[in-house]
């Protein structure tokens, strides 16, 4: 494996690492835009924006951008975060010049107003979809409950209501202050040619005009407040808890990610021995979100009606056990291990590769290695973990579930 | 691409399989065994994700506790689930921990403990999950549609039926599982880092029994059995249009038509038709469907075989007033298929099928995963050369040609959504 980096005069980021004995490679823009970087009357266009990069160039037709990828076999898409968009592909080695120099075309695109007309109707569908996944829709609404009014609880998809009113305009002069080249990255990994990704880079990238992208990173405590939203459709009762946590920038991360594998993986957890493992609850999850400048535990729960209750007074005893007695030696070394082999397993695909690489320089500027990753993790102490807990309860959470009638259970 | 295959065939008839790969750590390992949905008793749906959950509640000298303790201590990713033909057991993970992890998956498959308070939970479970498919209305609608398009009992759900999973018992799941874990007929795959002399002699020792189990009657003697007398002794199926009523944002639409199995001389010209259609985002439904009129956000069909039949599966989810529109569009992207493919649409579909192969070939999940299924249904495990040259050798006159000889006829469609279609 080895390290590369160049940074363009206009303060774009090339990194890449490579690695010659991969059967592919992985290239991917990580762009510093997402929904919290949006005012309130245009909420959702980061993601309304990801569609619509792949609508083509002044040059090129959507059309002709989709042939032009699926020329090459990739396998190509991008995601929209609460702070990030990352646009990607997977590609056998003898493609990777090609579809990266397709990306860049992509990157400063048409943005025609029949495009987005069209687009639009997708993007409702899209929220529509969501609609009816109420385990994502508890999250979306216990995310926007927790962070009360802080720009982190904006909807990523946004509302029908905020894409109705969105003009091509309004997003054309988000594009020009978020796509700026010191805002974004562009990495590699797995087998490439360094020099030729750098110099097709310099050559189409350099024109790109700097701008005062920025965020403002202001801080929170959680609401902490309890709601409850009733779908007459639904059967089960889905319950999301969210309480604030370290930021990505913070080396307590690590701590933290196995204190949520400790608590709530998705098997072999105390919420799993708890409340799966004993039926009371058929999915119980707690992950650790890392953020710029702040952080999440979130949880998802999806139980019977009648099993409300009891669900509720066992999570409550499980975050008072960890607040009261801690964690064991075993428990974090079960978690460590777990959470070691899934690191090994995910890096060994430059896809994998790739979000690691792009995450740790928009977050960190830093480039670490695998083994830079495995020694933090061995490193954690119980104490550590302790400390994690007193300062960041994580039973003192926000709550929203969703469920059917209370009158129908 | 020229990958070793390791096979051993233990004294009790249980396959061993192993591809290495150079570069990983990792090793994953998987367990076919042959008590998929499709293979269990009548009036027993479901029992296949009760016993999968089971047999992992204690095992050997280890309560359920100890047990799932042991898993996590060796850093295991579990995978698996249960199918048609089979039950998946297995996992991936560092390489160093395998012996031990053999071990354990020994006790599990021969020693489960078969508690009958632990049935009880386990089966909680596997009735709640399908509860809770009525608030996930996109898988829902897909295992309706294969419920309805195979004929029965290869389409059978593996979540289950609430009526038959309440009417299982611990005495009737634990005949299931004697009668249908038969080692003889059990695939075992790995791929990854592995010592396959190592592997094969401690599974030897693991594995031992007196002697080959009988095969006990099932669906799956029934695929074994030629086609002719396969289908006649399957249920028919219960096609044409079913919708199911849900006041959600959406109407989801599942549709599926009959295709050629995967070990018909046609199935590459399927696959590549299949991708012509729905392959990339310039295949045909995502450029009519969603680029050009902005009907869905998702759309996508593909091909899914089982030994003795195959389809071409497609779901769309749309607001109730595009659905409609929505649906004769898809049908008629089905239609158009036989007027006429371009060279450019076939060399992306194949470029396409073998970039996904060569992609896959970098995970030992996949592999393992795709060594074991390959050999279920062919009797041998393909090299990724023999498919990149399958895949090479197809036309625009092959794939016009296999569509001409096999026709869409018939439709099988389930909507689930505030509105019905049509």
């Amino acid at each position: 494996m080895e390290f590369k980096k160049k940074k363009l005069a206009n303060g774009l980021n090339l990194i890449g690492e490579v690695n010659k004995s991969a059967k592919s490679a992985a290239v991917g823009f990580f762009v510093k835009s997402g929904a919290r970087d949006e005012p309130k009357q245009i909420n959702g266009v980061s993601h309304y924006l990801e569609h619509m990069l792949f609508k083509g160039t002044e040059k090129l037709s959507a059309f002709e951008v989709n042939e032009a990828f699926d020329r090459t076999g990739a396998q190509f898409n991008a995601f929209t975060s609460e702070e990030n968009t990352v646009f990607y592909a997977a590609v056998l080695p003898e493609y990777l010049v090609e579809v990266t120099g397709l990306w860049i075309e992509l990157m400063r695109p048409a943005l025609r107003d029949e495009d987005f007309n069209i687009e639009k109707n997708v993007i409702k569908e899209e929220i529509a979809m969501y609609k009816d996944l109420p385990s994502f829709d508890v999250m979306e609404r216990c995310r926007s409950l927790h962070f009360d009014g802080h720009p982190c609880g904006n909807s990523v998809l946004g509302s029908g209501e905020s894409i109705d009113n969105l003009t091509a305009e309004q997003m054309r002069s988000f594009f020009v202050r978020r796509y700026a080249p010191n805002n974004m990255v562009l990495a590699c990994a797995g087998n490439f040619d360094w020099d030729r990704i750098c110099s097709i880079a310099e050559s189409s990238c350099s024109k790109w005009q700097r701008q005062a992208a920025g965020r403002k990173l202001e801080p929170y405590g959680g609401s902490k407040k309890k709601e409850r939203v009733e779908k007459s459709n639904l059967a089960r009762e889905h319950i999301c808890l969210m309480s604030p946590c370290v930021p990505a920038q913070d080396p307590r991360r690590f701590a933290a990610s196995l204190l949520a594998v400790i608590t709530g993986d998705d098997v072999g957890s105390r919420f799993f021995w708890e409340l799966v493992d004993k039926a009371l609850a058929e999915a119980a999850a707690m992950q650790f979100g890392a953020m710029d400048g702040t952080g999440t535990f979130c949880s998802y729960i999806r139980c019977s009606r009648e099993n409300v209750p009891k669900v509720l007074d066992t999570i409550r005893d499980i975050f008072r056990s960890l607040t009261e007695s801690g964690v064991t030696d075993d428990e974090l070394k079960k978690a460590k291990n777990k959470i070691l082999s899934a690191l090994v397993i995910k890096n060994e695909l430059p896809m994998g590769r790739l979000i690691d690489l792009g995450f740790n320089w928009i977050y960190l500027e830093q480039y670490r290695t695998i083994e830079d990753d495995i020694s933090a993790i061995r490193a954690v102490t119980v104490d550590d973990v302790h400390s994690l807990i007193e300062q960041f309860n994580p039973g003192d959470f926000t709550q929203l579930s969703i469920g059917p009638s209370q009158d129908s259970s | 691409m020229a990958e070793r295959l390791d096979k051993h065939i233990l004294k009790n008839e249980m396959v061993l399989l192993g591809e290495p790969m150079e570069a990983v750590e990792s090793v994953a390992f998987g367990f076919m065994l042959p008590a998929g949905a499709a293979q269990l008793p009548d009036g027993c749906c479901g029992a296949g994700s009760v016993i999968a959950d089971w047999i992992f509640r204690g095992a050997g000298d280890k309560s359920s506790r100890e047990l799932g303790d042991a898993l996590d201590g060796l850093g295991l990713h579990r995978a698996g689930g249960v199918g048609s033909s089979h039950i998946s057991i297995g996992a991936a993970l560092e390489a160093d921990n395998l012996a031990q992890s053999l071990d354990l998956y020994a006790d599990i498959i021969l020693r489960a403990s078969l508690k009958e308070d632990q049935f009880e939970l386990a089966r909680q479970l596997a009735i709640d999950g399908v509860l809770a498919l009525d608030d996930d209305p996109r898988q829902k609608v897909m295992l309706e549609l294969r419920e309805r398009f195979y004929p029965s009992p290869l389409g059978r759900s593996a979540l289950g039926h609430i009526d038959e999973l309440k009417a299982l018992t611990a005495e009737s799941t634990k005949a299931i599982i004697k009668n249908n874990f038969n080692l003889s007929q059990t695939i075992f795959a790995v791929a990854g880092k592995y010592d396959f002399d190592l592997i094969s002699r401690q599974m030897e020792d693991l594995f031992i029994t007196d002697h080959p189990q009988a095969r006990p009657p099932s669906a799956d003697s029934l695929e074994a059995a030629t086609p002719a007398q396969a289908v006649a002794n399957l249920s028919p199926r219960k096609r044409g249009y079913t919708h199911l009523h849900n006041d959600g944002a959406q109407v989801h639409i599942g549709l599926m038509t009959e295709t050629v199995k995967p070990t018909d001389e046609d199935y590459y010209n399927a696959r590549v038709a299949v991708s012509v259609l729905s392959g990339g985002m310039s295949a045909r439904l995502f450029t009519e469907v969603r680029e050009k009129r902005g009907l869905c956000y998702a759309i996508g069909a593909r091909y899914h075989g089982l030994k003795s039949a195959a389809g071409i599966m497609c779901y769309a989810g749309t607001t109730p007033e595009k659905g409609q529109e929505t649906l004769d569009v898809i049908i008629g992207e089905f239609n158009r298929l036989i007027e006429g493919t371009s060279e450019e649409e076939i060399e992306r579909a194949k470029v396409g099928l073998k970039s996904v192969l060569i992609l896959q070939s970098e995970s030992s999940s996949s592999r393992a995963g795709g060594i074991a299924s390959d050999y279920y249904m062919y009797g041998r495990v393909r090299s990724l050369d023999e498919i990149k040259g399958k895949i090479e050798a197809t036309s625009v006159d092959s794939v016009l040609g296999f569509l001409r000889n096999n026709k869409f006829t018939d439709f099988t469609v389930v909507t689930i959504g505030p509105k019905c279609l049509k």
